[in-house]
């Protein structure tokens, strides 16, 4: 015993400091009397609520994919860190940051600015030239930001309350969007919110048939205080090098030169209304293709590479292969169709069934390049 | 005691040849910098080595990052490891706690001449860094890169411009929070130097802790257990130099090492207290 009692100490000693972290989820959870509908009215109206933050996503979404496209996978195939500064849904910064550097997005009242820091280079995009149609970017990730795109055309008959969680330190209501469209391959979103403000902390994507969810954006650290203007504004060093750019990626410049044009349905989802270009996009929420004629080369490159992957399948249509390559990744569908003019080709993708890409892409009219 | 043990650890030239092997790799790398002026393509390479071919200040931060993952832990565990072991192997142990000095006092004597050395390791390396990167690669952002609005400074990681004196604030509170790192793997070292007669079984030990650490930070199965892992915030040193700090990740750090080093230095206590030296 003379000997056991500095074990004793230690192991006494140890035992407290690992509780400690688990000590903070045992605090009790404030219960909130707010209904799933005006929850969901908070959060669809909820861009104006300042607030600054730290973020994690993770996705599972491995995509077989060329560089043109890898941000894609950057975003839904990894963890993503992101650091938030929001005054106004044109006021904003979001730091998507590792343990090299660091790639920021700033948004001002005349467009966005880029920063990587390993490659030192700033780049600005003008409001008149920010694409409408474009690859995903780290600020689509940011839970609001998510949950807002995700829940935009939902009505409350859609949406029931999960129990309240604690998030990043606040008390969060809980809704969830069960969806009932066959097509979809989501099962449901769940989503937190500030129940006074609708301003959302927790977003978890779910697949069919899914007990993990395949994508999940949440709130770490959250300040609810607005942020001050210095902290979004962006001013390039010397030392930086500095680019003005018209097209962020390559569906904007697609979307804006291509001479293909998107029939106003597909498969009984209809088009985005106000958009034009050569990308189509359909659906909504959840439930949503998107349609881009991907140029003769690329779509040389994209072809080889998706046939080469294991899990891709020649699409075959009567008993015959029709030319077209489709793989599943998750709750995700690809399809890259059969050539079209000079060897362009259109790739659908989105959270729908295969059977419903498969419809979309006998309803589209041959794939042509650019102008 | 401790003056006896700093004097030992000063004479001894595996502690010269030790600083001398951490200083090597960091100035090769900028030697090879300085001559090709090819610096690794974004998102492959130590932290801000692609930063230092236009910024020669930032290669002291980079010698850190250069030199943590490996060396600067294999380092010190051969010191911390070599602590009780080495007098154990050397069968000295006996014959110093027949001196009239308890056990807890010679531990802490150990214990401080370990801190001294990680402390010291990690100043030399930012140290060496800091000149090599001056020479070699050039000193000339501190005053010549001068931002819009006339701030001169070298440009943060998040793109704005910090002040020569935010630089080395930050530099500092860097070099801190890696020698606090190293504090902890040196803990473990000492512990296992506790139990060992061997120092290079110690040191071995050390190493694969650390090791399984690193191999299971990636893993996605791992990921309820990541936060708790010793090596999870090693490189955070780097969010000292985002604009603003990022303090979340470094605050966990030093949150996690202290727990590491006061939970190894008890059990290091608590076993060497009451085993029985028998070499």
């Amino acid at each position: 015993m003379r000997r056991g009692w500095r074990w004793l100490v230690v192991a006494a000693a140890t035992a407290v400091l690992v509780a400690l972290p688990f000590a903070a989820h045992l605090l009790p959870v404030a219960h909130s009397s707010v209904s799933a509908a005006q929850l969901l009215t908070r959060i669809q109206g909820s861009a104006h609520v300042q607030y600054s933050g730290y973020a994690e996503s993770s996705g599972g979404l491995a995509l077989p994919v060329t560089t043109r496209f890898n941000s894609i996978n950057d975003l839904f195939g990894d963890r993503t860190q992101l650091r938030v500064w929001w005054r106004a849904a044109d006021d904003w910064r979001v730091d998507s940051i590792n343990l090299a550097g660091e790639r920021d997005l700033r948004r001002d009242r005349l467009g966005v600015w880029t920063w990587d820091y390993e490659s030192n280079t700033a780049e600005r995009f003008v409001e008149a030239v920010v694409p409408i149609v474009r690859l995903p970017r780290p600020d689509d990730l940011v839970p609001a930001t998510l949950a807002r795109r995700l829940l935009s055309q939902v009505g409350a008959a859609q949406v029931t309350r999960l129990p309240d969680a604690r998030i990043a330190g606040h008390d969060a209501a809980g809704l969830r969007l069960q969806i009932t469209d066959a097509r979809s391959t989501i099962e449901h979103v769940d989503v937190w919110a500030l129940p006074a403000s609708g301003l959302p902390v927790r977003v978890t994507v779910f697949g069919k048939g899914d007990s993990a969810p395949v994508l999940t954006s949440s709130l770490l650290d959250l300040s609810t205080s607005a942020p001050p203007a210095s902290q979004t504004a962006f001013r390039p060093a010397v030392t930086a090098k500095v680019r003005s750019s018209q097209f962020g990626d390559i569906v904007a410049a697609v979307d804006q030169f291509g001479q293909s044009t998107p029939p106003p349905q597909l498969a009984g989802l209809r088009r985005a209304p106000l958009h034009l270009g050569s990308v189509g996009v359909y659906g909504q929420g959840v439930t949503a293709l998107v349609a881009v004629p991907v140029p003769p080369r690329l779509a040389r490159t994209l072809a080889r590479q998706l046939a080469g992957t294991p899990g891709s399948v020649s699409v075959s249509s009567g008993g015959s292969e029709i030319g077209a390559l489709s793989i599943s990744v998750g709750p995700l569908n690809l399809l890259l169709s059969a050539e079209g003019i000079d060897d362009a080709r259109w790739l659908l993708a989105g959270t729908v069934t295969a059977p419903t890409l498969l419809a979309a892409v006998a309803e589209l009219p041959p794939a042509a390049g650019f102008r | 005691m401790i003056a006896v043990e700093l004097r030992k650890l000063a004479r001894r030239p595996r502690t010269w040849a030790t600083l001398f092997l951490l200083d090597l790799l960091p100035t090769v790398v900028a030697v090879l910098l300085a001559v090709t002026h090819l610096g690794p393509r974004p998102g492959q390479g130590p932290a801000f080595l692609s930063a230092v071919l236009a910024n020669g200040s930032l290669f002291s931060v980079a010698a850190l990052a250069i030199v943590l993952p490996l060396f600067l832990p294999v380092a010190v565990t051969v010191i911390a490891g070599d602590s009780i072991a080495g007098e154990a192997q050397a069968g000295t142990l006996r014959y110093l706690l027949t001196r009239p000095v308890g056990r807890t006092r010679l531990l802490v004597a150990k214990l401080i001449a370990v801190l001294v050395f990680v402390l010291v390791a990690v100043v030399v390396v930012a140290g060496t860094g800091y000149l090599v990167g001056k020479l070699l690669l050039g000193g000339q952002p501190l005053t010549a890169s001068t931002s819009v609005a006339g701030v001169t400074g070298v440009t943060s990681v998040s793109g704005s411009t910090l002040t020569a004196g935010q630089i080395a604030l930050r530099t500092v509170l860097a070099i801190g929070y890696v020698a606090l790192s190293m504090i902890g793997v040196a803990a473990m070292a000492l512990l296992l130097s506790t139990f060992s007669d061997s120092p290079l079984s110690a040191s071995l030990g050390a190493l694969a802790f650390l090791i399984g650490s690193s191999l299971l930070l990636p893993l996605d199965a791992a990921r309820g257990i990541a936060p708790y892992l010793p090596t999870r915030y090693w490189l955070s040193f780097i969010d000292l130099f985002r604009d603003p700090i990022l303090w979340r990740n470094v605050e966990r750090g030093v949150l996690l090492q202290l727990v590491y080093v006061v939970v190894l230095l008890g059990a290091a206590w608590a076993n060497f207290s009451s085993k029985d030296i028998t070499s």
